[in-house]
């Protein structure tokens, strides 16, 4: 019902807008000019992308994906991602319920806090932890001698990782949480449920599209991340290199062949998170 | 199931909500709390139910002359309806009803078959069982209403407590919905209170009306002790239209232009100024004199659409009038805008009592 009336609407005010529009070559040339913008810089690296992956044949690709480098690179990124992400699933869903249903001292701070890694150059936030746990930071001699291996380690790059995504799922959830309030869960505690029973009947049910769009924008992030995993890993080949470190190294090293390969499985990654973003959008909607 | 609210005081920073409120509700009743916004009404409501807790002192909340104080939502067995409705969006209307039920304990959680039937007749009783399968956001203001009604009378309550029920509908459903939800309790006699702002509302349906201002009670009665007994100024002034003359008081006698009016006896004696208060319905207009006490004014507007006559005047002290007339009555007088009129008050009411004070857009001078 409501839609009919909408769609009718916007039909009777496109009839009118139609005198009010540009003629047909200025119309053209926008228009133009946006298809040739977007096929420069969105399409053309694309396809970039798969015909350098592929110009050696597809043994050479399946090759360079397989060899022992890249495969232990696949693993680290899988293994970042597979802790980085619960994780940040947790935090942000915490974080988010504290912000949006409850009034505290110091939550406007915490809001900031949990911007900062947005702000804050990657590079930057890498360096923070080589300061705070390499040989010559703070806590270096201390982790050193107890024979903890943060930075140059997988710890480090998996901290590294967690801080830089960090903000996707919280920031996914707050503005949702907030418009919708607490009513429902006011409701359901006068209806005797219990805190989590609340929880896990009404809070959660009522934010899972975003809560799942935040993941997909974290892991995309979590294994894409370059520059705050560039400074604390070391770049140790088989041992602390992720994909994207992986590409810089073989690209270096004039492997483009090897590179490239390597770069449409990130490439993949993005449209497969492309998909499930659109999918998820088209399932919130209609619920 | 009686509600009894002993001394409840609560103060949100330096804005105190409520002070020192008590009042009881007798088993089976249905009684209004009617106020203007920010008196306070619906904070006791949530503090009745437990979802608010009042401030530390010798208050208590007891329901069925039991303490409530320290109980779980599922001891106190309130049932509460929110001013919107506050519907589990994500369910469909059956689930809605039944959360209560399936939140329970599992010892105490009735099988699949008891819930169901159980939900099918709650939302039979408030006309709805053809929408078990909907989303509320597919449901109208006036459905929605029914089912958070159905949903708080799913756990059985002792009580049940509405925040403003009709608050978010339009006019025409509102009327509907109040006569269906007197009918209502009068079928389940189950205590009720219910928060509003309309006092048409709180006289037609409760069977007695707490008057709240600024944080406190002003009267508590039956619709006609309220209305025709008011305690003071604020409850004459709130309990329908009204005119509002300010007066000097001089040897005994209040006057209202011209006319002396002897002071009321419970008036404190050294009052200087006193409130005359006259209802629209309770002034005549004359064209000329007739012997009655009257005053002088002119004719600002006459609004004719409606079932009375509603017509603006301005006394020649400079106060406005409004008086309400019959269409016959103001046939046979032929008013005009501009004209000069007699009008004379049939009834009015005198209050010297200044203490009380009035909602914050009629603060007296």
């Amino acid at each position: 019902m409501m839609d009919t009336l909408g769609s009718t609407s916007v039909k009777a005010r496109r009839s009118t807008a139609c005198t009010l529009t540009e003629p047909l070559w200025i119309k053209g040339l926008l228009i133009g000019l946006a298809v040739l913008f977007l096929a420069v810089f969105l399409i053309l690296p694309l396809v970039v992308v798969f015909t350098e992956a592929f110009r050696k044949g597809t043994e050479v690709y399946f090759a360079s994906i397989t060899e022992p480098d890249a495969a232990a690179a696949i693993r680290l990124t899988l293994l970042t991602a597979g802790i980085a992400i619960p994780l940040n699933f947790v935090f942000g869903l915490a974080a988010a319920w504290a912000v949006s249903k409850f009034d505290f001292a110091g939550k406007s701070f915490l809001v900031t806090l949990i911007d900062l890694p947005f702000s804050v150059s990657p590079v930057i936030s890498g360096l923070i932890y080589v300061l705070l746990f390499g040989l010559q930071g703070w806590l270096g001699p201390w982790l050193a001698a107890h024979d903890f291996k943060i930075i140059f380690a997988v710890p480090g790059i998996v901290l590294a990782t967690i801080f830089v995504t960090f903000p996707f799922v919280a920031r996914e959830l707050i503005p949702l949480m907030q418009t919708q309030g607490s009513e429902e869960e006011v409701a359901a505690r006068v209806l005797g449920a219990s805190g989590w029973q609340t929880f896990w009947r009404v809070t959660l049910p009522n934010v899972k599209w975003a809560l799942l769009y935040g993941v997909i924008l974290c892991n995309a992030r979590a294994m894409g991340e370059f520059g705050a995993v560039s400074v604390v890993s070391g770049h140790i080949r088989g041992l602390t290199n992720t994909i994207p470190l992986h590409v810089e190294i073989l690209y270096n090293e004039y492997n483009s062949a090897g590179a490239f390969a390597m770069a449409s499985l990130l490439t993949i990654l993005t449209l497969v998170t492309l998909v499930l973003k659109s999918l998820i959008d088209w399932k919130s909607r209609v619920h | 199931m009686s509600i009894e609210v002993r001394n409840i005081t609560k103060t949100f920073g330096n804005f105190v909500a409520l002070k020192d409120v008590s009042f009881k509700v007798e088993t089976g009743e249905l009684v209004a709390l009617l106020g203007p916004s920010g008196s306070g009404k619906t904070t006791l409501l949530r503090i009745i139910a437990g979802i608010d807790v009042p401030d530390e002192g010798n208050s208590a909340i007891l329901i069925h002359d039991e303490d409530t104080s320290g109980t779980s939502f599922r001891e106190r067995r309130v049932g509460f309806v929110f001013q919107h409705y506050a519907l589990f969006r994500h369910m469909t209307i059956f689930e809605n009803v039944a959360f209560g039920l399936r939140v329970r304990p599992r010892r105490l959680r009735p099988s699949e078959d008891v819930i169901h039937q159980k939900v099918l007749a709650l939302l039979k009783l408030v006309q709805l069982d053809w929408l078990g399968d909907r989303y509320p956001s597919q449901l109208s203001g006036g459905q929605r209403q029914r089912v958070a009604l159905a949903r708080a009378l799913a756990v059985e309550p002792s009580v049940l407590l509405l925040d403003e029920p009709f608050g978010s509908l339009d006019a025409q459903v509102r009327k509907e919905l109040r006569r269906w939800l007197r009918r209502f309790h009068d079928e389940l006699k189950i205590t009720s209170v219910f928060v509003t702002h309309d006092q048409e509302e709180a006289l037609e349906v409760a069977d007695r009306v707490v008057l709240m201002n600024q944080s406190r009670i002003e009267q508590i009665g039956t619709p006609e002790e309220v209305y025709h007994h008011p305690a003071n100024a604020f409850v004459y002034n709130f309990l329908g239209n009204v005119n509002l003359f300010h007066s000097r008081v001089e040897e005994g006698k209040v006057y209202l232009g011209d006319i002396p009016i002897d002071l009321p006896s419970e008036a404190a004696e050294d009052a200087k100024t006193a409130l005359v208060f006259v209802r629209p319905h309770l002034l005549e207009i004359e064209l000329q004199p007739n012997g009655s006490d009257h005053f002088r004014a002119k004719v600002e507007h006459i609004h004719a659409a409606g079932p009375v006559v509603r017509v603006d005047l301005i006394t020649d002290w400079g106060d406005p009038v409004h008086v309400e007339l019959s269409h016959e009555r103001n046939r046979a007088l032929g008013l005009k805008r501009d004209a000069e009129v007699f009008v004379i008050p049939k009834e009015r009411k005198v209050f010297t009592d200044h203490s009380k004070p009035f909602g914050s857009e009629r603060e007296l001078p």
